[in-house]
């Protein structure tokens, strides 16, 4: 009987992880047996008890731990922990979520999805030099749109080149930093204690973290697509980027972008990110990236790059206000607005006015020799 | 954080048998805490019990200020056990955390051994022994002799991810390999305690191993018996009136929150200055107790006497 009524609620337990799962908290295999182990090791009886017992199993952030009460609440409810099922209850959110949110990012879904074809059909015949070249200072609100997947392919393949050719260039270093004792000892054995022959260390050449914060709203829209594609690239070959969509609202998106192919990750990206094509508040987006963010992960070596054409609708003061905040706590802040290409541009408009004296290096961002010329700030 | 009082003399008890009765279940792990000056909630005596039961670190994350170190020393003391502090930094490594060669003492050693007839593999041997070696708190840890001690590593988010991945190796197999020497394991498991203040977030394989525990701030009540846990001698009124000052200034938008840490310095500084309650004269004077930063010290004073302590006339 009593045997009974432990595996009935081992199986509550391993139901108990699934409800979480689904409402998007980890409860992996191995976290799914320490909750066993902890209900084991405490009076089940007691439901606080075996409530704090499993909050501290199953959590490992705050906020799974802010959530974890209500989450607990819903699954064993005012009874005592008893066999219940989880599958049944909620099929109904995580389905409709996808649908709910395609306004104006299907655009960059239709797009990736033609042009993956479309690359490998005409793209070849185009490869040449000259070609390349010319496809590199084009602007990119201006490619006509035969020449578009091309352009996607060349810039992929360039931007890569780039970012890898960064990382090797971070991981070689001469600099003798001090004296290693405990191989210059080991040495000098062979040689009756003398040290003749020393060795060093040097310190281990950190690569710097990205974060890269992308304007998607409406004004950008002919190049955000193309930017989100220099984050993919970018995030290939940088274990430490972290990408940023923002319109209205600010929403991550470096898990998409960590995604094997590049379609994919546009298909994911288009159902997580709202707010395309909507309009900018740059000051309010950067105060929330602040808040939720900023602390972890603006740090002395971490390089933030903005890619915005500067219209805000917001005010220019909080705008200011928050470029100090993340001026201050990073190493060095790039702001890439694709309008500097433009002949006649001046960055007079008020969002890019306030903004410009926090802003380390100001750049244009409207074609691919641009951006490839970023190299030499990172 | 100010030292921990310490237990009062006329309560003798027995080491051996306290801990273990401490750990009996999660309430006496309470009792015991309070014993020592430590007010932990339930959710908290849960949370070390099973780490202690199961045998599984503990991560502790929290704002500053809110007593997740003392928790380590508290249970150390409750146990009567040895505690053992790794404080994490940028840039730390082996030879800082888990040991490291006297390389003066085997310069010497070397010298001294010249004139002598022994082969290169026994000068080798012997300059690579024990009494050579420099314990560091990880493998100090692991050495402990006669019970398992309660190993705290502070503030790990500080770390950087290598060293991260070593610890991961270190607190699943416990064990060291030191290539000079071989493998050492331990001979008592130790409690294990970490802590984060969120800086960076942590890797997922290190958590999944780790029970997990996240401090708040405290409530009015809480922080109340608190106050009146680690400072005795303050006066009932004064004591009210500081903790809703606090309470009341976390509502505001600062740059660093006030911890228990600051609610604790913030009465000890109104009592040093002799004052029976609190008005805006005195909190102007103590507030780099309570706001950290110039931008946190204008905003406690802009939002003034009537938000912060309405029941103050």
């Amino acid at each position: 009987m009593r045997q009974d009524r432990i595996e009935r609620l081992a199986v509550s337990i391993v139901e108990f992880c699934r409800f979480l799962r689904i409402h998007g908290l980890p409860g992996d295999m191995r976290r799914t047996v320490t909750a066993l182990e902890a209900a084991k090791a405490v009076d089940v009886a007691d439901q606080q008890s075996f409530a704090f017992a499993l909050q501290t199993s199953l959590c490992s952030t705050m906020e799974e731990w802010v959530q974890f009460p209500r989450l607990f609440q819903e699954f064993w409810g005012e009874s005592q922990p008893g066999p219940r099922s989880a599958s049944d209850e909620h099929r109904g959110p995580s389905k409709n979520d996808g649908r709910s949110r395609e306004d104006g990012s299907s655009v960059v879904l239709g797009q990736a999805s033609e042009n993956a074809p479309l690359s490998d059909t005409k793209g070849r015949a185009v490869y040449g030099a000259s070609a390349q070249q010319r496809l590199k200072k084009v602007d990119f609100s201006e490619v006509p749109y035969d020449d578009l997947a091309v352009l996607e392919e060349l810039s992929l393949r360039l931007l890569r080149r780039m970012s890898l050719r960064l990382s090797r260039r971070l991981t070689i270093s001469n600099v003798v930093d001090r004296i290693d004792l405990r191989r210059s000892i080991r040495r000098s054995i062979s040689r009756g204690g003398e040290p003749i022959v020393l060795a060093y260390t040097s310190k281990k050449p950190k690569k710097r973290r990205l974060v890269i914060f992308l304007d998607i709203s409406g004004s950008m829209n002919f190049y955000s697509l193309f930017l989100v594609r220099f984050a993919y690239a970018l995030q290939e070959h940088f274990r430490r980027v972290n990408t940023f969509l923002f319109s209205t609202d600010v929403v991550e998106i470096s898990d998409l972008l960590r995604t094997r192919s590049l379609p994919e990750a546009l298909r994911g990206l288009s159902q997580r990110a709202a707010g395309w094509s909507g309009g900018t508040k740059i000051g309010e987006s950067l105060r929330q990236f602040n808040r939720f963010y900023g602390k972890k992960l603006l740090s002395r070596d971490t390089v933030l790059i903005i890619l915005s054409d500067g219209w805000d609708t917001g005010e220019p003061e909080l705008l200011a206000a928050e470029m100090r905040v993340a001026r201050r706590y990073a190493e060095r802040v790039l702001w890439l607005n694709p309008l500097l290409g433009l002949k006649d541009y001046q960055p007079i408009t008020r969002g890019m006015a306030a903004a410009l004296p926090y802003v380390d290096v100001f750049a244009p961002a409207h074609n691919l020799e641009s951006l490839l010329a970023l190299e030499r700030h990172f | 954080m100010p030292v921990l009082p310490t237990r009062p003399d006329d309560e003798p008890l027995d080491e051996h048998v306290n801990a273990s009765d401490a750990l009996a279940d999660p309430d006496a792990l309470v009792r015991g805490f309070e014993r020592w000056g430590y007010i932990a909630d339930r959710s908290l005596a849960t949370a070390v019990y099973l780490s202690t039961k199961l045998r599984k670190p503990l991560l502790i994350e929290g704002h500053a200020g809110l007593g997740k170190t003392e928790v380590a020393k508290v249970l150390a003391s409750i146990l009567g056990t040895q505690l053992i502090r790794l404080q994490c930094y940028e840039g730390l490594d082996v030879s800082s955390s888990v040991y490291e060669w006297n390389y003066q003492k085997q310069l010497l050693a070397i010298k001294i051994q010249e004139r002598t007839e022994q082969t290169i593999e026994e000068k080798e041997r012997h300059i690579f022994s024990r009494e050579f070696l420099l314990e560091r708190p990880l493998l100090k840890s692991m050495l402990a002799q006669d019970a398992s001690p309660v190993l705290l590593i502070d503030e790990i988010d500080r770390a950087d991810e290598a060293f991260e991945a070593f610890l991961l190796e270190l607190l699943s197999d416990y064990q060291i390999s030191i290539p000079e020497m071989g493998t050492i394991h331990a001979r008592h498991i130790p409690y294990v305690i970490l802590t984060s203040n969120r800086t960076r977030e942590l890797g997922d394989a290190l958590k999944r191993r780790c029970l997990y525990h996240w401090i708040d701030y405290p409530s009015f009540e809480k922080e109340m018996r608190i106050v009146r846990a680690r400072l005795p001698d303050i006066e009932e009124e004064l004591s009210g009136q500081v903790v809703q000052f606090v309470q009341a200034v976390r509502q505001l938008d600062l740059a660093k929150p006030p911890g228990v840490a600051e609610t604790l310095d913030f009465s000890q500084g109104v009592m040093a200055l002799r004052s029976h309650r609190l008005d805006m004269d005195v909190i102007s004077e103590t507030i780099g107790c309570v706001a950290k930063s110039m931008e946190d010290a204008v905003k406690v004073k802009a939002a003034g006497m009537e938000k912060l302590l309405p029941q103050i006339p």
